[in-house]
């Protein structure tokens, strides 16, 4: 068990490296220049080229990524250009903001689409399921933008119950985090379903209906217990595609969070906070894989960590 | 000590699965709750003696070295301020002296206002003054700098008096130190400030730069007259729609810099005002004058007869939706010092036929510009292309995303091109630093491709700086005029307009003065209700 964590920890640190050398050289591949987004408007030659000097930008990219790597170990993310400050404080201002969404957001799906999908198992090819089913394909079928705007129109214009934007109030996680949770919803309640019906019509089902196991039991014990693993597993991987930032709900609703905050990196070619924030995010998300792989053998005592089928 | 088969120590109980999974869910129930409480506080919406501001951008501190817009400054001369300001009918206002005048050409003569200090207590000294001149000097990259001819000296007369030196006249001198923020001289340093003591008539209570949102309160010690609102709190939210919906609801007091389409949907609704003013940004469809000797655009007789390809009048009515101006000059008229020149005139035959006259009737035009660089941007684009092709001109689009390389294609590094969208803005509200800025291009800038595309007219270069350093103010205006009418007549646009200055308020919010500059001074702004 502690081998197979240090070889998962070991991976994971390898992977976050990669991502974060990729992304170093790719946003410098990409076109524009850091100077002249940080220099204002109608800029001279000389000051882009002091720029450019005060943050090593003149340098050759192998250069540039020694220092990179220097300072990387030494904890310096280095300073964002558009913050003046440290780039990595700025991502952890984020963070909290967006673990909180995510996590509502993920929470809220698990609590609607796990008990959404056994009902429309147990209901399967029915017609009870058909609205169940309608629902669900328009949740998948609805841009987020679109049902941000619609929430944001009824819940904050005509009939002003909830704040439009920020998270000044607890009332400001509400739609957001609906937002992002109707797809999500709509995708793991339709997986569930999938499992579910696949399990309910399995041999050992049968058996135990035979020896008069109830069939709450046979549901929520049985069926939904062999099922949890892939449900377990598409959560986790929402949840951690969602700490990389609910872009457009983020804008949307003004949400403080790392997504807006990578697109305005993007936008202004700040190098630093681009590559803190891929560092941070990246780093949530396979520690999310992890815990999600550490949580197989609990869910299921078949499965035993580090071992060969 | 011995282990059990399960690999825990005897004498303990392995946790069984179900007390797992039980901590796996309370630990998950903490890490979506945990910051749920740490990251944000009880503020609500804003209360009877709380207004709340909704900016575009970010404000990523309250100096301005490097970070200056027009919805910052509003915010930034809240806690910090200058010796002046640009106030109503651009005209210079005194804040932190109370006498700031020329008393020779190239010699001003300064004296602090009696008593005016710190939140801290400390007094604004004129080593302050002296500090914050060469910390501005001193950052990269701040574009404010760059709108000085020379920076002058301090030379300290008395406590309070001190006179500003420079070696040729600065003569609106006393309007580029309204950008000059000052702090005390031993917290200020050549960066921009994230912390410190102002002396202006609110204190940071809070303040989180990674969101852009602060709360500000009245400085107890502010040596003015105390402001009638008692808190400030300033939030980031970027995206116009959602600013929009914010004011609807009451949760945003103030949004400005709003879009003309915004503006029209909030246009007469209940609980929101519109306030508007001519603004000092000119947005131009600018030449290149990059071009070779011989080539259509490189006569002012083929830009001229293009630019009757444009229904300006329609532009603005249909795509600005009135929320703007046609240009009748070079530079905004509501800067000091800028004068009508002429005005750009529909007539899509004369265009044709002149076009046709002077061997350019199969033009081709290409026209760069950068995404969002002025309201509506995309449309008055493709409303251009389709002007230009009625009067058989064969035009094309280049569109650029934030952040991309239209600087080095508007230096003519990259790639060639016609017609460039761009606007242009000063924060010192006269003509004469605008007029530099675009029209002041040498030879000599423009080997390091300094000058504003390219515009080199030496004559007219040597008469600007010459009209800019006249220090009596009739013949400086005199002699700006007469260069504004010989840059008109070098057509340097296919189009220009002036957006108005539009802000949306609650009905409650009193007293915002809107200002030119696309500000207005907070300390002045009432709640009713």
């Amino acid at each position: 068990m502690i081998r197979y964590l240090l070889r998962r920890l070991g991976q994971s640190v390898l992977t976050v490296f990669l991502t974060l050398s990729t992304v170093f050289v790719l946003v410098r591949m990409a076109p524009g220049d850091p100077a002249a987004a940080l220099a204002g408007p109608n800029p001279t030659s000389e000051d882009l080229a002091r720029i450019r000097e005060q943050f090593g930008l003149d340098e050759s990219l192998l250069t540039q990524y020694w220092v990179f790597l220097r300072d990387l170990f030494t904890g310096d993310l280095g300073t964002s250009y558009s913050f003046h400050a440290p780039a990595f404080d700025v991502v952890l201002d984020r963070v909290p903001y967006t673990i909180t969404l995510s996590a509502a957001a993920i929470a809220l799906t698990a609590l609607v689409a796990v008990p959404l999908g056994v009902w429309m198992a147990r209901r399967a090819d029915t017609k009870r399921e058909l609205g169940a089913n309608v629902l669900t394909i328009a949740g998948q079928s609805m841009p987020d933008f679109w049902i941000g705007v619609m929430l944001l129109t009824v819940f904050a214009v005509l009939v002003p119950v909830l704040p439009a934007s920020g998270f000044t109030t607890w009332g400001g996680l509400v739609l957001p985090t609906v937002t992002v949770a109707v797809l999500q919803m709509a995708l793991i309640s339709r997986l569930v379903r999938r499992e579910m019906v696949a399990a309910l019509a399995s041999p050992y089902i049968t058996v135990a209906r035979s020896r008069g196991v109830s069939e709450r039991a046979l549901t929520w014990r049985y069926a939904l217990g062999n099922s949890a693993i892939p449900v377990l597993t598409a959560l986790g991987t929402r949840f951690a595609a969602m700490l990389n930032g609910v872009v457009v709900v983020e804008v949307v609703f003004g949400w403080p969070g790392v997504g807006s905050l990578v697109v305005r990196a993007l936008e202004t070619r700040d190098y630093p906070l681009i590559q803190a924030t891929v560092l941070v995010t990246a780093a949530l998300a396979v520690l999310v894989q992890l815990l999600i792989d550490l949580a197989y053998p609990l869910l299921d005592p078949r499965v035993r960590l580090g071992k060969a089928a | 000590m011995t282990r059990n088969p399960s690999g825990f120590p005897t004498g303990l109980t392995a946790p069984s699965r179900r007390t797992v999974l039980r901590l796996g869910a309370g630990a998950t129930a903490g890490l979506a709750l945990g910051p749920l409480a740490g990251c944000a506080g009880p503020t609500g919406a804003p209360g009877p003696g709380t207004i709340s501001l909704g900016l575009n951008r970010s404000l990523v501190s309250l100096d301005n070295k490097l970070n200056q817009f027009d919805a910052a400054v509003t915010v930034q001369r809240a806690v910090r301020q200058a010796l002046t300001r640009i106030g109503r009918g651009l005209t210079t206002e005194l804040v932190l002296a109370d006498r700031f005048e020329m008393t020779e050409p190239t010699r001003w003569t300064v004296r602090l206002r009696d008593g005016v200090r710190y939140s801290d207590g400390t007094p604004v000294t004129v080593k302050d003054v002296a500090t914050a001149l060469k910390m501005y000097a001193g950052v990269n990259g701040s574009f404010l700098i760059g709108l000085f001819p020379e920076l002058p000296t301090v030379e300290k007369v008395d406590e309070r008096t001190f006179h500003l030196r420079t070696e040729h006249p600065v003569p609106i001198l006393d309007q580029l130190m309204a950008n000059i923020l000052i702090s005390p001289a031993a917290k200020n340093r050549p960066e921009e400030l994230t912390g410190g003591v102002g002396s202006g008539p609110y204190v940071v209570t809070s303040a989180n730069s990674g969101t852009g949102e602060y709360s500000l309160a009245v400085n107890p010690e502010y040596w003015g007259r105390r402001p009638a609102i008692e808190k400030v709190r300033v939030r980031f939210v970027p995206e116009e729609s959602s600013r929009v919906v914010a004011v609807r609801s009451g949760e945003l007091d103030v949004i400005d810099t709003i879009t003309p389409d915004s503006a029209e949907q909030l246009r007469g609704l209940p609980g929101v005002r519109l306030e508007r003013t001519s603004g000092t940004r000119v947005n131009q469809l600018f030449f290149n004058f990059r071009k070779p000797r011989g080539h259509p655009l490189a006569d002012p007789r083929v830009r001229e007869a293009l630019s009757y390809a444009i229904d300006g009048e329609a532009l603005v009515r249909d795509v600005l939706t009135g929320s703007a101006q046609q240009a009748e000059g070079v530079v905004p008229l509501a800067l000091r010092g800028a004068v009508r020149t002429g005005s750009y005139v529909y007539d899509p035959g004369k265009a044709r036929k002149k076009l046709a006259a002077l061997g350019a009737g199969d033009l081709k035009v290409r026209i760069i510009w950068e995404s969002g660089e002025f309201p509506a941007d995309t449309s008055v684009m493709e409303a251009v292309l389709e002007m230009l092709r009625a009067v058989g001109v064969r035009a094309s689009l280049q569109q650029f995303q934030p952040g991309g390389d239209i600087l080095q294609w508007r230096q003519g590094r990259r790639g060639d091109w016609d017609v460039l969208g761009n606007g242009y803005s000063v924060p010192t509200g006269h003509a004469s630093t605008s007029l530099q800025g675009m029209y002041g291009g040498t030879p000599e800038k423009e080997k390091t491709r300094d000058t504003y595309q390219g515009y080199v007219f030496p004559e007219i270069a040597a008469r600007l700086a010459d009209a800019s350093a006249e220090s009596d103010e009739k013949t400086r205006d005199k002699k700006l005029a007469a260069v504004q009418k010989a840059i008109w007549d070098t057509r340097p646009c296919l189009w220009a307009f002036i957006p108005n200055v539009v802000l949306a308020r609650r009905t409650r919010v009193k007293d915002v003065r809107l200002l030119q500059v696309n500000s207005y001074d907070l300390a002045a702004v009432r709640l009713e209700g």
